[in-house]
């Protein structure tokens, strides 16, 4: 079996070179990129585990603070390859114009509720949408039934947009922090708060015998310890900002709900659910947006290389196990799924698009979201527990 | 050694000699790159482009709000333009070579508003970004930093523009002009109102009365995005009877993709010709107006 496992993995690897070179040469350099931007992503996130709810639930539960230090480690190489980026495109970020493609989302109670959807929905069903991504790389097929409610979600979010568009969000100011504090106060700021945040964690944090493992310098321990064992949470915390960075230089910030949302769009306009008109949607930056003639666009590769590289992980870390689930859990999940597309979809972005790429772009819509993100896991860890046991 | 030099120098001079054309290819440009006389200005549709990768020394107008007066529908004001020109460090006597995404939409739409004000030396890279992009030439992401200058406008061309007056005023035979829609064949003969995904729209579908129907895309070779000879292009609008002896007006359906044909027809060809950048979305909504509609599909919702 062991073999089985190598031949899948390395075949896996393989079609995604052989995909990586075709599209270079069929739709160009920065979709190859975003291929392997996505596959970088998927092995990160599965070795590390990176799992946003499982992160903050071991925090909330178990007072374990390791996991939500390596999102701070996240953003804060994030906002720094983002400062880097910035100060190369945007000469002077108070001149009025917004860096080209940032998630910087409108400062509004609609993404505070969106946070507040989406923290609820991890706690129903079990993780946030890049985690079920990834984590459907590992055999959850409950994941599944997330995904499905989101696509639900999603569509109950589009349905409701015109009327929050006209309500509230077109009065809504985009703020980016460095069109008010300069890059150095913006960047100082962001920096300080997550340090902050950082120094107070790590007060918290429990030695524990796994981080004090060292690996023997042979070929075969530095293979456990990179392709077996879960890496520390701060090395997937670097991967994923450093990840995020790139992306944003070759294609487009991180996100997972782009494409999803895009087709659920679709879908919602055929079953007449989804108005065909959504008011300003086009001219905010974000995850949800309309465009694109392909079937499957850049971001549905990205998404897809995600899912085989996690798989091919998995794998070969023997982390690919299929289980049986109780009822209870697939309609939970299924639920959760639901609030998680709806919160994602009027915050214009998840954990990954509107917390992570919006934090890095020092947007306060990011801020806004972790905040109703996290008082939304807070709340909802209780009822979990009484209907999952 | 001297006559190695001798030998290098001579071929290099040619193309260091500076263009007159309407049109740059893209080795002149890469031989010119660091031409103190010469500007690159990309304009392209989508945003982020530019900063992921732009000819080197290139600077970046945004169509959108750099060129444009948001609130009017109109040209940029005279002043801003002025403004930012010197920060782009571009003098009266520069040459400017636009290039950008899309087979150069927005590039000859620049080329347009430069003309407009009256700027002497304006040409195009031919085959825009997707040339340069083919012959996989090198990019860069370092921001373009320039010199200030104090631009002036010397003398702005206010009759390279078409109002709806003047198209009416043909419309209705008062003027002779050719009228020349460059939409596609269905926007054309009024199937649909616009492309798909498309906000902007009109409440009529079809065109404007006596106009002939050239996509814009006629005019470009398909594989590199440059435009056809000169004599292929005389070629395409005499066929539907365009030639050049009658001034001529190009539309579509916000008035940009038109100066791509404008700007061929003006520059490369000779004609006399103006832009209606109102188009479409104008003269399909003006009021009391005569509109050609061979579908039979007039109104919205019908």
């Amino acid at each position: 079996m062991p073999l089985l496992r190598h031949i899948i993995a390395l075949a896996i690897l393989a079609t995604l070179v052989w995909l990586g070179l075709y599209l270079h040469e069929s739709l160009g350099r920065q979709t190859s990129f975003v291929l392997i931007g996505g596959a970088a992503f998927g092995f990160v996130l599965q070795r590390s585990r990176f799992c946003f709810f499982c992160i903050l639930r071991e925090w909330m539960e178990e007072g374990d603070t390791r996991g939500v230090l390596g999102i701070i480690a996240a953003l804060i190489v994030g906002t720094l390859g983002y400062l880097v980026l910035f100060g190369a495109w945007v000469p002077d970020p108070t001149a009025g114009f917004l860096p080209p493609r940032a998630h910087i989302g409108p400062v509004s109670w609609v993404v505070l509720l969106g946070g507040l959807c989406f923290g609820i929905g991890m706690s129903l069903s079990g993780s946030c949408l890049s985690a079920h991504l990834y984590r459907l790389g590992e055999g959850s097929w409950a994941s599944l039934f997330a995904l499905a409610g989101a696509v639900g979600g999603f569509m109950l979010g589009f349905a409701v947009w015109n009327r929050l568009w006209s309500q509230t969000l077109a009065d809504a100011e985009a703020t980016w922090l460095p069109s008010i504090l300069g890059y150095a106060g913006a960047g100082a700021l962001q920096l300080l708060v997550l340090a902050a945040l950082g120094a107070w964690l790590l007060t918290r944090i429990r030695p524990s015998a796994a981080d004090s493992a060292s690996a023997t310098n042979s070929l075969a321990g530095i293979w456990r310890r990179v392709m077996m064992h879960r890496w520390p949470a701060w090395v997937g915390g670097l991967g994923v900002g450093l990840i995020g960075t790139t992306m944003y230089l070759r294609a487009d910030p991180l996100g997972v709900t782009a494409e999803f949302s895009r087709h659920s769009r679709d879908l919602g306009t055929a079953l007449g659910v989804v108005p065909e008109r959504l008011e300003g949607l086009d001219r905010l930056a974000g995850c949800i947006v309309s465009d694109t003639a392909q079937l499957i666009g850049n971001n549905g590769i990205f998404v897809l290389s995600m899912i085989a590289a996690s798989f091919a992980a998995a794998l070969l870390a023997h982390q690919f196990r299929v289980e049986k689930k109780p009822p209870r859990t697939l309609i939970s999940a299924a639920l959760g799924g639901v609030l998680l597309g709806f919160g994602s979809m009027i915050a214009l972005g998840c954990s990954i698009g509107t917390l992570l790429s919006g934090i890095s772009a020092m947007a306060v819509s990011g801020w806004l979201f972790a905040l109703g993100m996290v008082a939304g896991i807070w709340i909802s860890l209780p009822i979990r527990r009484k209907i999952l046991g | 050694m001297r006559l190695l030099l001798a030998t290098v120098l001579g071929s290099l001079m040619p193309l260091m000699a500076m263009a007159d054309g309407p049109l740059v290819d893209t080795d002149w440009l890469s031989a010119n790159l660091n031409n103190p006389q010469v500007r690159v200005v990309e304009v392209s549709v989508n945003p982020g482009v530019y900063e992921q990768g732009h000819i080197p020394g290139a600077v970046n107008f945004r169509w959108h709000t750099d060129l444009v007066d948001t609130i009017r529908r109109d040209l940029v004001p005279k002043e801003a333009f002025e403004k930012l020109l010197s920060e782009a460090g571009i003098d009266n006597d520069t040459r400017v070579v636009l290039y950008g995404d899309n087979n150069n939409w927005f590039a000859a739409w620049g080329a347009w508003v430069f003309d407009q004000f009256g700027h002497e030396q304006v040409s195009i890279l031919d085959g825009g970004r997707k040339k340069w992009e083919l012959e996989r030439r090198p990019l860069s992401t370092v921001p373009a930093s320039h010199r200030r200058t104090d631009y002036r406008v010397a003398q702005a061309r206010p009759d390279l523009r078409a109002r709806l007056s003047d198209v009416l005023a043909v419309v209705e035979g008062e003027r002779e002009a050719d009228l020349i829609d460059i939409r596609s064949a269905d926007e054309f003969s009024g199937r649909v109102i616009a492309p798909a995904g498309v906000q902007e729209l009109a409440v009529r579908a079809g065109h404007i009365p006596g106009a002939v129907n050239v996509p814009w895309h006629k005019a470009v070779n398909e594989a590199d995005g440059t435009f056809r000879p000169a004599e292929e292009l005389r070629e395409i609008y005499a066929a539907v009877g365009v030639d050049g002896t009658r001034p001529i007006i190009t539309y579509c359906r916000i008035g940009e993709r038109s100066s791509h044909t404008w700007f061929l027809l003006k520059h490369i060809l000779g004609y006399e010709v103006k832009n209606y950048d109102g188009s479409w979305t104008e003269y399909g909504n003006a009021v009391g107006v005569p509109i050609n509609n061979p579908s039979g599909r007039v109104w919205t919702g019908t």
